[in-house]
């Protein structure tokens, strides 16, 4: 579980003297489940695009098992992709489909002789057959591609790139066309299928339901940069900057003072909280999600606001509090009317403390609460063809 | 009100349709004709397709058409199909602009595609002469040629050249419907870039290739003018021997090649739009599609054994095409051969074979339209002709200018055959540097029905009474000559009073309306058909009209009492001709009496061998079952004392010749 099976090392890209990728440092265990986590831009699309051989990086070096693979072309790599569009052959049927990889004849060298060597009709069909069952397309052989459904051709998708026995496949937004329900499904449908073939899954999304739901491992990218590396449990818990914090759920970001360990300051006020090692009298970012907070009657809280406006959520209410001027955001199952004076509590346990980063004071302020929410809509809208159109100019 | 206008639109329409497509119909019905008239209709027959199988030029030029055709449309197909993936390949930005650049060839005049490229390849055969001279000199190994003409490969160099726009154009969209992934999805399976391109691009954008070659193909097989200017004067395609064949007149032969080159196009054009509409409709509907037979019998043979089979099939017919290439273009190049150059049927082609039969000796027909196209095409040194025959004024003007090459009598003996009054005339008086070929007189043609009394004076072209039936002959020299002869001057004169006297009496004539317009082919159809009263043309022609007559039509010819012009087209081999004795050989052929009989018959111009001009009317006999009418052997061969009212042209000065450009653009049209 800890081999390391492909590394990336201080890999840069730069597309017309704009830095892409900058300074990559990451390996990837085997049979692990990795995600690259971004918005529109942040690099995980060419990171995959390297790994997948389509991109060479500009400086670096691309490891596999050890040995350099830079200038290996996408076609001697063991490892396959499933595309953002599924990019299935529509000219080939859901069979042929599968069976691409295999029909390819492969030089091999045996004996210090190049031969080609193709794999027998009968092991096609054997091989072909045992990845659609895996992938529950049993019966569909003849299918055209145009009469499948979205979720049917991410199957087929998922089956043409699996039954080359990759030891890495690479799935680059897979889901990203699919609507809600089926991406549920297909969401167990992978991780069933990563388990069940014992290999190492390299996934990219903006998703980052997604993410924490199937990961072992997330890569948090941004402007070309890793901005953290960790458990789904570490990254929200522990986000390291205002930037993972706010993409990975919601928070509550606020300016802050660490006095000594275990106390720091904000609205004027001191809080205890569990973090320790900053200098004293640093200023922090201070992270409060909103699903910690407890509201408390007003006389009650250790700081008291005004309920701004609620929205029903189905399980809870996204309840804006106005404190002085600042406005959280706090997620409860009680109703409480706009207007009504609350107030609440902050345990020891709810309050994270991250270091200042360029990211400080851009995020986590919910003053323009209904905005932010139609711009994430509209990220995700843009995402879809965005992030294909990088490579592009 | 609405409905009308509807009626109105749809009267509008049907015009437009009958207007695009009765010429069309007119030529396809004509070349059923049983007569040879494109005017007169004289019964069903597919004759003309039967004359048309054995017209060797046309067969030659066909099987040249095809061939640069099917050459230029594989060799664009594959070159425009990489070059369209290549441009995907680029940014946006870049790719747009190059798309562009591609349409501009597309978009812009044949004639200006077709003269730069002729300017290119003669500057490039410049270059590449000095290149091999050099080359050649510094060592012996290899032997580069030094002169390289326009022919055959520069006509497919130029098919090839307009023929990748079209092919990009038909292939970039089915390049941007293509998931861009596919490419790198295959090469993710394992697929190195070409056998993704075998087995996703291509079969992506197949209907676009094949869209895009058909268009090409058709593109080639139509074109003239670019083929024109670039095929140098020892190949034709089936269009340019066409366009030479109009210089004596269109017959119906020619309408029943291009009915057979209208099919083609249509049919060609039909299968691209019934491929697209198809695709379409197969693009919209998600429907399974049933394979068509080609598939069924694709998926029937794709067994290991019949693939053995299908590739072996592939392969012989590769092997055969290439062989047939190779036989065809070495057979050519082995032989000894003559390049000659004269005028659209002009030639009984049967004694092309005959001397080819006879010496082994490979004739390269060609023909031309007029003298002056022909004095251009030598001039811009585009042509490598051995003999051409231009007609008497022309070869003055070619001797004037030190183009021709002096003959060896000695190797044409059949010129002692020759009747005396055609040798040592004006254009070449020692007679060191011509063979006469064919002569002939100018005179008055009418329809005897449409006047009042028999015509014997030029001064019925400019006779009131005739008003709107006199047809003008859009040739200044001619015309002008005519003019000269009724007022009692010399064809020849230069005085420039007398010149003015002469436009002064047309001109007149032409403001009283007397003439119905300024024709040369246009001649046939309407005095065949009894659409003129009056015109001035050829005697041998004149011969054709009557032959062609429409009932209630009576055409008669006359050289009128003032005299009249008489022409010789005479046989000449160029300077440095490559061929000089196949020429010599060959003129000494068409001297022959046989070929001169042939001749004669076939065309109906005199001819100028002694024995021939003697035998022809015992050889008519013996042809026809009949006897030859004196007054048409009269007509066809003026006697003596009718020659000589008549004067030769001879090449006017140059100040002359501007002054006679000069009135006939007054002159207007």
């Amino acid at each position: 579980m800890s081999k390391k099976l492909i590394s990336l090392a201080d890999c840069c890209v730069a597309f017309d003297g704009e830095l892409v990728l900058d300074h990559i440092n990451l390996y990837f265990n085997d049979s692990e489940f990795l995600t690259l986590l971004g918005p529109s831009g942040c690099g995980k699309t060419t990171t995959l695009r390297i790994i997948g051989g389509f991109l060479t990086p500009t400086s670096g070096e691309v490891l596999f098992d050890g040995v350099r693979i830079n200038d290996i072309p996408p076609n001697l790599r063991q490892i396959n992709t499933v595309f953002q569009r599924y990019a299935l052959f529509p000219h080939l049927n859901v069979f042929e489909n599968v069976a691409f990889g295999l029909r390819v004849p492969k030089t091999e060298t045996v004996n210090g002789r190049k031969r080609k060597v193709k794999v027998p009709e009968e092991e096609i069909r054997e091989r072909v057959l045992e990845m659609l069952e895996v992938v529950s397309l049993k019966g569909f052989e003849n299918r055209r591609i145009t009469e499948l459904s979205g979720g049917q051709q991410q199957r087929v998708a998922i089956a043409r790139a699996l039954v080359n026995r990759p030891k890495v496949l690479l799935l680059d937004e897979p889901l990203g066309a699919l609507d809600l329900r089926l991406r549920k499904d297909m969401q167990s449908e992978l991780k069933r299928i990563q388990q069940q073939l014992g290999i190492t899954f390299i996934y990219v999304t903006h998703d980052q339901e997604e993410a924490l739901a199937m990961s072992d491992t997330i890569v948090v990218m941004d402007q070309g940069k890793i901005q953290q590396i960790g458990t789904p449990e570490d990254i929200y818990n522990e986000p390291k900057n205002a930037f993972v914090a706010d993409f990975i759920g919601e928070s509550n970001i606020l300016d802050g003072v660490m006095h000594e360990d275990f106390v720091v300051e904000f609205f004027n006020r001191k809080f205890k909280c569990l973090d320790k090692g900053f200098a004293p009298m640093e200023p922090v970012d201070v992270v409060i999600r909103p699903e910690d907070i407890d509201i408390v009657p007003a006389e009650k809280g250790q700081l008291r606001g005004t309920v701004a406006s609620v929205t029903f959520k189905g399980v809870h209410y996204d309840t804006i509090v106005d404190f002085k001027g600042f406005k959280w955001l706090i997620q409860t199952t009680d109703f409480h009317p706009e207007g009504e004076t609350i107030g609440i509590i902050l345990n020891p346990d709810d309050i994270h403390i991250m270091r200042k980063s360029q990211y400080s004071g851009m995020f986590g302020d919910y003053s323009s609460y209904s905005e932010e929410y139609d711009e994430l809509e509209d990220v995700s809208l843009l995402e879809e063809d965005g992030e294909g159109g990088d490579e592009e100019e | 009100m609405k409905k009308q206008s509807r009626v109105g639109s749809r009267l509008l329409v049907g015009l437009m349709f009958l207007f695009l497509y009765l010429p069309i119909f007119l030529l396809i019905i004509f070349s059923f004709n049983a007569g040879d008239s494109s005017a007169v209709w004289k019964g069903f027959s597919l004759h003309w397709y039967t004359e048309l199988f054995q017209n060797r030029l046309i067969m030659e030029s066909l099987y040249i058409t095809l061939l640069v055709s099917l050459l230029a449309t594989a060799i664009a197909t594959v070159a425009g199909t990489f070059a369209a993936i290549g441009l995907y390949s680029l940014s946006k930005r870049k790719r747009d602009a190059l798309l562009v650049v591609n349409d501009i060839p597309m978009m812009n005049a044949d004639i200006v595609t077709g003269v730069s490229l002729c300017l290119f390849f003669v500057a490039f055969f410049q270059g590449w002469g000095s290149f091999a001279r050099w080359f050649n000199g510094m060592q012996s190994v290899v032997e580069l040629p030094a002169r390289l003409t326009l022919g055959f490969g520069s006509l497919l160099l130029a098919h090839v050249a307009f023929n990748i726009p079209y092919v990009i154009l038909n292939v970039a969209p089915r390049l941007r419907q293509m998931d861009k992934n596919l490419v790198d999805a295959a090469q993710d399976l394992g697929c190195t870039w070409m056998q993704a391109f075998w087995r996703v691009i291509l079969p992506e954008i197949k209907p676009g290739i094949v869209s895009g070659a058909l268009i090409a193909f058709t593109m080639s097989v139509d074109d003239f003018i670019i083929s024109y200017f670039t095929a140098g004067s020892s190949t034709s395609t089936l269009a340019m021997t066409i366009y030479g064949m109009t210089k004596r007149r269109i017959t119906p032969e020619i309408n029943a090649v291009s009915t057979l080159l209208f099919l083609t196009v249509l049919t060609l054009l039909v299968i691209v739009n019934v491929r697209e509409a198809r695709q379409e409709r197969r693009a919209a509907s998600l429907e399974p599609r049933k394979l068509t037979w080609l598939e069924r019998l694709a998926v029937r043979t794709s067994t290991p054994g019949w693939r053995w089979v299908k590739r072996g099939a592939g392969a012989a017919m590769g092997c055969a095409f290439v062989a047939a290439v190779v036989f065809l273009t070495g057979a050519t190049s082995a032989r000894p051969v003559v390049n000659v150059c004269s005028w659209g049927e002009y030639i009984d082609t049967d004694l092309i074979t005959q001397f080819e039969e006879e010496t082994g000796i490979r004739v390269n027909y060609q023909t031309v339209e007029s003298n002056e196209t022909l004095y251009s095409l030598l001039k811009s040194g585009g042509a490598d002709y051995d003999v051409v025959v231009p007609s008497d004024y022309m070869i003055a003007k070619l001797l004037e200018e030190d183009m021709l090459e002096e003959l060896d009598y000695g190797n044409i003996p059949n010129f002692s055959l020759i009747d005396e009054r055609f040798k040592h005339l004006s254009y070449d008086p020692e007679n060191r540097y011509t063979v006469p070929y064919t002569w002939g007189t100018l005179g008055i043609i009418y329809n005897a029905n449409a006047v009042e009394e028999e015509i014997s004076s030029w001064s019925a072209l400019y006779d009131s009474r005739y008003a709107g039936e006199v047809l003008l002959i859009n040739n200044s020299r001619d015309a002008l000559g005519a003019a000269l002869m009724y007022l009692g001057y010399s064809v020849n004169t230069t005085d420039e009073t007398e010149i003015r006297e002469a436009f002064a009496l047309i001109s007149d004539a032409n403001s009283r309306g007397v003439f119905q317009g300024k024709v040369m082919d246009e001649v046939f159809q309407k005095m065949e058909g009894g659409n003129a009263a009056i015109a001035t043309y050829y005697a041998g022609d004149y011969l054709s009209m009557v032959e062609n007559q429409a009932d209630g039509v009576d055409l008669a010819f006359v050289i009128p009492e003032e005299g009249s012009n008489w022409f010789v087209d005479a046989m000449c081999v160029l300077k440095d001709a490559p061929h000089k004795a196949e020429a010599e050989a060959w003129i000494n052929f068409i001297a022959s009496t046989e070929a001169n009989l042939a001749n004669m018959d076939y065309i109906w111009y005199a001819s100028p061998n002694k024995e021939a001009l003697e035998q022809y009317p015992a050889y008519y006999e013996e042809m026809y079952g009949e006897p030859l009418d004196q007054e048409t052997y009269e007509i066809m061969a003026a006697p003596p004392e009718v020659l000589e009212r008549c004067e030769v042209y001879e090449n006017l000065p140059g100040e002359t010749q501007r002054l006679y450009s000069r009135l006939w653009v007054e002159l207007g049209s």
